[in-house]
């Protein structure tokens, strides 16, 4: 029983155990913190690290997308949508306007973001069989080129979507604290499952293919197959992502097809290092708070008093200031470190154990 | 809207405007291409500081606004030396990806500078022409459109002559032919990358001027224009100049019809649908050489 044994194998590792740990960690970070700005802060920060992880296994396997915000879309659209029309059969089946409260709600609520996932993927498929010939900059304004088609197309089929004015899908489990934990147990799956994926064989090829396309069809790897392949699963990912955000939000309309929501993931992973399984997360750790700190009341408060003088032109100095700083970053990341920050800690963390040692020789 | 021929007239020569514009943009984009290898996405924001420039010129100095496009073509360049220098040179030759990421970088900086110091307001360059109409029978066409075709015309004859007649041209076609041969007959890549990148940032720039004119613009103006910029050279072929004026017309007239046909929203979508077309069966543009 080859499977139960490689299942078994999993259970035991030192990778699962780390997950359990992460999970206990992360699910108990609420319960020392109660404030709920920081309980959005870090629920924000975990879709984010789905969407991000999802950006960094598409550009894994040589595929930078500029468009990311068409699949986050779409998983939004979709679960929001499915999610209306099953909160409705429910009322209408009950007779009543409360949401039975459970497990069943629960699963609803996980299939519906599934779904979303699963019809992100679908299109994904569609799109990356367009993209699959394109390199480097083709394939980044060809994914551009389609999220601005997507913006378009949700106008034009508008009594459909209700993209234009946006309205609030229906959430199934309870805001706050429980949300929180089904964002959290998302994301340790998915970054779990995208990191045995990058870890797989299959992964290896991705990673040929990113290092050089014409030698890893050389080989023997299929690169249309396996880009086709990378581009489905990121796209499943940066669905529920999608619907995540749109849960969580409780709001999506037209504007999440934005170029913003397209070069967030690309910012965050650039930020936190390119390839690697932490680099997405510490990446939408460093964005999310250096963003929503920009913009919390006291600090806005602050920098207009402070800044505002200088900038009479503008209401709020905040937000481009913060946009400003995030292109800097990126710059002397790209420049300095293009590794990113998972580099420098890993280099930081080589000094402390070296040091250590040097102690222990003395 | 009835569609008569005089509105299918007016659209066309709409297009031809906006088509000189866009060209101009893309022939910026294609040299820096041509002779770095190198997609630089923030050039739209170039477009944008130079319509921003040439408006604070035009404002502060009380200058004609076609000669405050010079004076912002200047600055620009400079501008464009200073970002070639510090920022593109020292990823040029690493990972193509890491052209893009910087690029992106830059959009945020120029794009938020540009709000900080200008303001979120959108404005329009007043020109000499401004409100004046040539008027024809059924239709009607604004002078500062006429005028921008034919300053278009004149500044890509100049820069043709720049390209072809001078000794800078010269290394400039010789870099873009082979980097490695270029260096090897004693001339110096560093500097012609820098000239070509300040060339095609001053070319952004008089687009900019142009638009202003035209338009109103704010400091997000600029994302769009590089990316019809960018799909304009794929039309056209990279690093071909022919290609760049050919497809930059075309995808004028293509926008304005389908804005005129299709309705506002379709306008940069439909542009999009032909590029991926385009791009689906020929994966490096029409006139593009296979890679590898």
């Amino acid at each position: 029983m080859p499977v139960t044994q490689q299942l078994y194998m999993f259970l035991r590792s030192k990778g699962f155990q780390l997950l359990v740990v992460c999970f206990a960690v992360l699910a108990l970070i609420p319960i020392f913190i109660t404030d709920s700005f920081f309980l959005f802060v870090f629920t924000l920060i975990f879709i984010f690290a789905i969407y991000a992880a999802s950006w960094n296994f598409l550009a894994n396997s040589g595929q930078g997308s500029l468009g990311h915000a068409v699949f986050l879309g779409i998983g939004g659209f979709a679960s929001a949508i499915i999610g209306g029309k099953i909160s409705i059969a429910i009322i209408g089946f009950l007779g009543v306007i409360q949401m039975p409260i459970g497990a069943l709600s629960v699963l609803i609520q996980v299939s519906v973001l599934l779904v979303g996932g699963l019809i992100s993927a679908g299109i994904g498929l569609l799109i990356g069989l367009a993209c699959v010939r394109l390199k480097a900059w083709y394939l980044a304004i060809v994914t551009f080129g389609f999220s601005v088609i997507a913006g378009s197309l949700s106008s034009q089929f508008d009594s459909f979507t209700n993209g234009i004015s946006g309205f609030a899908p229906t959430l199934f489990v309870p805001g706050g604290f429980p949300f929180y934990i089904l964002v959290i147990s998302f994301t340790v799956t998915s970054v779990a499952v995208m990191y045995l994926i990058m870890k797989s064989r299959m992964g290896l090829a991705f990673r040929a293919i990113r290092g050089n396309e014409a030698e890893a069809k050389m080989i023997g790897i299929n690169t249309a197959k396996y880009k086709l392949i990378a581009f489905v699963i990121s796209t499943f990912f940066a669905g529920i992502a999608g619907g995540l955000y749109v849960y969580f939000i409780r709001f999506v309309d037209n504007s999440i097809f934005s170029p913003t929501n397209s070069f967030l993931p690309l910012i965050m992973t650039v930020i936190g290092g390119l390839g690697t399984v932490s680099g997405p997360v510490i990446g939408a750790i460093f964005l999310t708070s250096v963003g929503q700190i920009l913009t919390t009341q006291s600090v806005r408060q602050y920098l207009s008093t402070s800044l505002g003088p200088f900038f009479p032109k503008v209401g709020y100095v905040g937000p481009p200031l913060t946009y400003l700083i995030i292109g800097v970053i990126l710059l002397v990341i790209v420049i300095f470190s293009p590794k990113g920050l998972e580099s420098q800690f890993r280099k930081f963390y080589k000094y402390l154990i070296t040091e250590e040692k040097g102690d222990k020789t003395k | 809207m009835d569609i008569t021929a005089g509105t299918i007239v007016l659209t066309l020569i709409w297009g031809v405007a906006i088509g000189c514009i866009y060209m101009l943009l893309a022939t910026g984009l294609n040299i820096i291409f041509g002779v770095m290898k190198l997609v630089n996405f923030a050039h739209g924001q170039f477009l944008m500081i130079g319509a921003y420039l040439t408006w604070a010129i035009s404002v502060a100095a009380g200058l004609n606004a076609y000669i405050a496009i010079l004076v912002s073509m200047a600055l620009v360049a400079g501008l464009g030396v200073v970002i070639e220098r510090f920022t593109f040179r020292r990823v040029l030759g690493t990972e193509k990806l890491n052209e893009i990421f910087v690029s992106l970088g830059l959009i945020y900086i120029f794009e938020n500078a540009a709000l900080l110091i200008w303001g979120d307001q959108s404005q329009q360059i007043v020109s000499p022409f401004s409100g004046l109409s040539l008027n024809l029978q059924s239709f009607s066409i604004t002078y500062d459109r006429i005028v921008a075709v034919f300053v278009v015309v004149a500044v890509l004859v100049g820069f043709g002559l720049l390209i072809g007649k001078t000794k800078i041209g010269l290394a400039m076609r010789a870099t873009s032919q082979s980097n490695g041969t270029a260096k090897l007959m004693g001339i110096n890549v560093e500097k012609i990358c820098m000239i070509t990148f300040a060339l095609g940032s001053a070319l952004a720039a008089a687009a900019g001027g142009l638009y202003g004119i035209i338009f109103s613009f704010n400091a997000q103006t600029g994302a769009m224009p590089t990316i019809i910029a960018f799909a304009i050279i794929i039309l056209g072929g990279l690093g071909s100049i022919r290609g760049a004026i050919v497809g930059g017309l075309l995808y004028g007239i293509a926008e304005q019809m389908a804005t005129l046909f299709l309705g506002g929203i379709w306008s940069t979508a439909v542009a999009f649908a032909l590029l991926i077309i385009i791009l689906i069966i020929r994966p490096n543009g029409i006139f593009g050489e296979k890679g590898e």
